[in-house]
């Protein structure tokens, strides 16, 4: 019996699991190895209500399962966890659990600062059988040199959010009328989009701008539409401005000019969905954690979400992004076992997850909980979940994440060439990748 | 109207020419000064609904009061605020004591090494935290003061910045004036309490104001070294309303309110003593 | 003497060693790491100057100094005449003047997190400023929204902010000129720009010299502000050179690039101060 429990089976409770651990496994395998004396473990997270509400409330439950362990959570907030988290590894006090965006793994890794999960304490005798839980490529982020050193408790793609409204208010039907491909969306454009006074008081649809990495995360996909892809396989090379990069930065350009306004935006890092949940704009690309925000906003139930625009449907491309626990390496043994129990009994019952903080977990079997199916548009979501490709995954992630968004709103602000911007974006990303 | 009354509204009107444009002129600079202040007063009564409707609503209208109760209630603001407090007036009493006392000792004592003390302590305040955290972050650790308002406060208790305020306003310090009570047999410990302190109550107070106002904005620093939810500092728990996923502006602007009040009455009580300082010194240049 | 002198030594002491340990220590550490390649989790290793040379052919790093550079000189020259002249009308009897004095001073009290978030709100395309734009017929700016004009809307912030404090000490020092000066000007027929020039300006030198220096230096670590409100953005426009030292430090970890490019703004700051000191004392010395 496996106790990483996905699909149907996640109603079992982690610890019943946990007592059937097999004994007699080598090193910290044996159930013995969990400690039994008392252990604090520390816990960081960045904030968000929902989520904060729920970790707090495993803790809680953790509690009555393993009496001797105290679990200390640090809530911080989402703009500054990489920071407090950097300070904390590289002076040796970071805590035991950490929680990061998927794409730092990879760099946390080639620093050494993780710890591989602990096979036995997922009761499971390889990394495969942790892998076959998931969707097709749902653990790249979390998998380096044939082991797993992360778990992500969110998984996004970015889908197409539609204003039920703002169709009607076209003479147009979210359902019949949803665009498939990014002709559509342009297509799309003359109609949803509304000008008064030289203002555009609504846009058809717009790409995001407050920050590079949602800027990289709609700008992957596209470049994987036209065939191409940024990161070669093992990561040390970056391709910039290919022929299909330029497309893509085309595209993103046309697409912008007849649906668009960049330059009226309310969304920021703290607030990106503002300008759909204000109306301002019809179309959206977002992920499903923004399903709450958006229903409890004044568009309550009223909007539909389609899957990503492609170029070619056929043959979709999707972005993968979402974040992870970790375990710190420069921990004791014992405490490390724990730390992984811990993240084990929190990522049990990912059908709370999606109920409790509306986040997806990539995990097979999700679909036939109740919860998802009465989760809004879940099917469109964890379609486009399965088509995902994670976010670029280097050691140089940061760099060339700047370096595209540079690229980007060069082109959409000041008007550049996207080859030439490209250009030089593809010149700052060797110079980092040489170095 | 008669035309000798209107000749003597205009000779009133050209004698008081320069008093009603610089009137006139400082309004308008109120105006620009406190827009700021009222658009995060009026933001936080605003329902997040109403957040951002066109054309902007200059008064919310029906006024969003929950806000406030509900940012108050969301986080432990009470604790936050004490820690606060006790953060920024522990480093400000510091700062006024030992500025003053080091900008005293460089400008009216000789001794050996004065002016590299100098440059060394002017050469402290060039780096941004940013660099030096990390070393700064072990030494902290070291001396196990990580989760401590030691932590938060020893650091700062002396600012390069501070000294050099107040060194630059000593210098124009009469030494003569100090002379003259060193012959009435007076302590130097009391000269400077009863002399020089006193006359540099203006150099104080802005040190004051700045020193205080850096204090209660302190953020990277509590950020690194706190873990403990009982140690957060105000700007960590307004930050905590920041969130990727969304963020509710109308709770976000009355924590910012609420944050900012205490700056306000620090300065309403210390613009008193600041302009009966310089109105008391008299010091001549 | 010796007596004095040993007070004038102890005084300072409490100043020194908290100073020494605090600063002195991490910053001679930030020195030596400029040397090393240091990742945050390794241990740092030795290269020499191998960093400095990287900087000197970095665009990125040279657009950071060049933003830095522009930020610094464009908030800082505008605050000098504008807090003096603001300091100039209220140095005198005014109806109001104490409400007016507060009401001028309030952004020096607005913590600089909340400042930005504001600001942020006001300069949206349909924000406050626009509006009020919009009244004088002036189509709306995309403040944030371009990166020809993104660094200006943080620099009207800056001034926004330091104008009011450097307003007061300019008032402290024009309130210790004292009257007769005026006085004796004015028999001797003097007009308005004839007594500031010759009396004001001359007489508030220490000050003059004191706002500069304290406004440089704080202008020069400028960080919550662009931070928060643009992230550096469009198109590192408005990336700072702090920004991209926190961003190599902690996004990109390399703090021994990091530590390189914070040498480099140590040692622009120490000598603009230096040159600064120089040339202001060596004015009054020819006088």
């Amino acid at each position: 019996m496996k106790s990483i429990s996905i699909g149907r089976r996640s109603a079992m409770a982690g610890g019943a699991m946990l007592s059937l651990l097999p004994p007699g496994l080598a090193r910290a395998a044996s159930p013995e190895a969990f400690p039994k004396e008392p252990v604090t473990i520390e816990i960081w997270w960045h904030e968000y209500g929902p989520m904060t509400a729920y970790v707090k409330e495993l803790i809680e439950a953790y509690k009555k399962v393993r009496p001797n362990v105290t679990v200390h959570p640090v809530i911080t907030s989402s703009g500054d966890i990489n920071q407090k988290l950097t300070v904390g590894l590289a002076t040796g006090t970071g805590p035991h659990i950490m929680d990061q965006d998927a794409s730092f793994y990879e760099l946390y890794f080639l620093k050494g600062v993780l710890e591989p999960l602990i096979l036995p304490v997922f009761d499971a005798k390889s990394y495969d059988e942790i892998i076959a839980h998931y969707t097709p490529g749902g653990l790249d982020a979390a998998t380096f040199q044939g082991k797993i050193y992360a778990l992500p408790y969110q998984g996004n793609s970015m889908s197409l959010f539609l204003s039920n409204k703002a169709f009607a208010a076209a003479g147009l039907d979210p359902e019949k009328d949803a665009p498939k491909t990014w002709d559509d969306v342009k297509a799309l454009g003359p109609k949803l989009k509304k000008v008064q006074n030289r203002r555009t008081v609504q846009k058809a649809f717009d790409f995001p701008y407050h920050s590079p990495r949602w800027e990289v995360q709609c700008f992957q996909p596209l470049v994987e539409q036209f065939g191409g892809r940024i990161l070669s396989a093992d990561g040390k090379r970056a391709y910039v401005s290919t022929p299909e990069a330029v497309k893509a930065m085309s595209l993103w350009r046309d697409v912008t000019k007849v649906t668009g306004d960049p330059r009226t935006t309310l969304n920021t890092p703290s607030n990106p969905n503002q300008d759909f949940i204000d109306g301002r704009t019809a179309m959206w690309i977002t992920g499903p954690w923004a399903t709450s925000q958006i229903r409890q906003s004044r568009i309550g139930d009223d909007f539909t979400v389609v899957s990503l625009p492609q170029v070619n449907p056929a043959k979709p491309h999707t972005i993968l992004y979402g974040w992870m626990w970790g375990v710190n390496k420069a921990k004791p043994e014992a405490e490390k076992i724990v730390a992984w129990d811990f993240v084990r009994f929190m990522l049990a019952k990912p059908a709370e997850w999606l109920e409790k903080v509306a986040f997806f977990q990539p995990v097979k079997g999700l679909d036939a909980t109740a919860t998802a199916q009465h989760f809004p548009f879940f099917s469109v979501h964890m379609r486009d979940i399965e088509t995902g490709t994670w976010y670029i995954r280097s050691e140089y992630t940061n760099e060339i994440t700047q370096a595209i968004g540079r690229a980007i709103e060069r082109v959409i602000y000041d008007g550049a060439d996207p080859k030439a911007s490209l250009d030089q974006a593809q010149a700052e990303v060797n110079r980092v990748l040489k170095a | 109207m008669t035309t000798r009354a209107r000749k003597g509204r205009l000779g009133w009107l050209r004698r008081r020419r320069g008093a009603c444009l610089a009137f006139a002129t400082l309004v308008g600079v109120s105006v620009i000064t406190l827009l700021p202040f009222y658009w995060m007063f009026s933001s936080s009564l605003r329902t997040m609904d109403t957040m951002f409707s066109l054309p902007i609503q200059w008064i919310p209208n029906p006024p969003n009061w929950g806000s406030y109760l509900r940012a108050w209630h969301a986080q432990d603001f009470g604790r936050y605020f004490v820690n606060s407090a006790v953060v920024s007036v522990s480093i400000t009493i510091g700062n006024l004591l030992l500025c003053s006392l080091a900008g005293y000792s460089l400008t009216k004592f000789s001794y050996r090494w004065r002016g590299t003390a100098f440059i060394l302590i002017l050469s402290t305040m060039m780096l941004p935290l940013e660099v030096t955290m990390v070393p700064l972050f072990l030494i902290i650790k070291r001396l196990d003061w990580l989760n401590s308002y030691q932590g938060l406060v020893v650091p700062f208790l002396v600012d390069g910045f501070g000294v050099f305020l107040m060194r630059q306003y000593m210098l124009s310090i009469p030494t003569d004036l100090l002379n003259a009570a060193r012959i009435d047999g007076a302590s130097e410990f009391r000269i400077f309490w009863m002399i020089v302190v006193p006359l540099s109550k203006p150099a104080l107070v802005a040190l004051a104001v700045f020193t205080f106002r850096e204090a209660w904005d302190m953020y990277i620093w509590p950020l690194i070294i706190i873990t403990r939810d009982s140690l957060r500092t105000l700007p960590l728990g307004i930050s905590l309303f920041m969130s990727s996923y969304g963020t509710a502006w109308d709770q976000l602007m009355a924590v910012a309110v609420l944050g900012t009040l205490p700056m306000i009455l620090l300065f309403f009580f210390l613009q008193r003593a600041f302009i009966q300082g310089i109105a008391s010194t008299g010091i001549k240049e | 003497m010796a007596r004095q002198a040993a007070f004038g030594r102890l005084i300072i002491l409490p100043t020194l060693a908290i100073l020494f340990i605090f600063r002195f220590l991490p910053m001679l550490q930030a020195i030596y790491l400029s040397f090393t390649r240091y990742d945050l989790v390794h241990a740092p290793r030795f290269i020499g100057v191998a960093n400095f040379i990287d900087l000197m052919r970095d665009p990125l790093f040279l657009n950071a100094v060049r933003v830095s550079f522009t930020y610094v000189t464009c908030s800082v020259i505008p605050v000098l005449p504008l807090s003096l002249g603001l300091a100039i009308l209220f140095n005198r009897s005014l109806v109001l003047k104490n409400m007016l004095r507060s009401a001028v001073f309030m952004p020096v009290v607005m913590p600089a997190v909340v400042m930005a978030v504001v600001w942020t709100f006001m300069y949206e395309q349909d924000g406050v400023i626009n509006t009020i734009l919009g009244w004088l017929n002036i189509d709306p700016v995309p403040w944030l929204r371009s990166s020809a004009t993104a660094l200006w809307a943080v620099i009207l912030i800056g001034i926004w902010r330091a104008t009011p404090y450097y307003m007061v000490i300019f008032l402290a020092g024009l309130q210790a000129i004292p009257g007769d000066y005026y006085a004796a000007a004015r028999i001797d027929g003097a007009n308005a720009w004839q007594v500031f020039r010759h009396i004001t300006l001359p007489l508030i030198r220490p000050t003059t010299l004191l706002v500069i220096v304290m406004n440089v230096i704080v202008a020069i670590k400028v960080f919550a502000v662009p931070t928060i409100m643009t992230q550096g953005g469009p198109a590192d426009s408005t990336r700072v050179l702090p920004l991209f030292i926190y961003q190599t430090a902690f996004e990109f970890f390399d703090m021994g690039h990091a530590a390189a490019m914070s040498v480099f703004l140590f040692a622009a700051v120490m000598a603009f101060s230096f040159i600064q000191v120089r040339i202001f004392t060596q004015r009054e010395d020819s006088q």
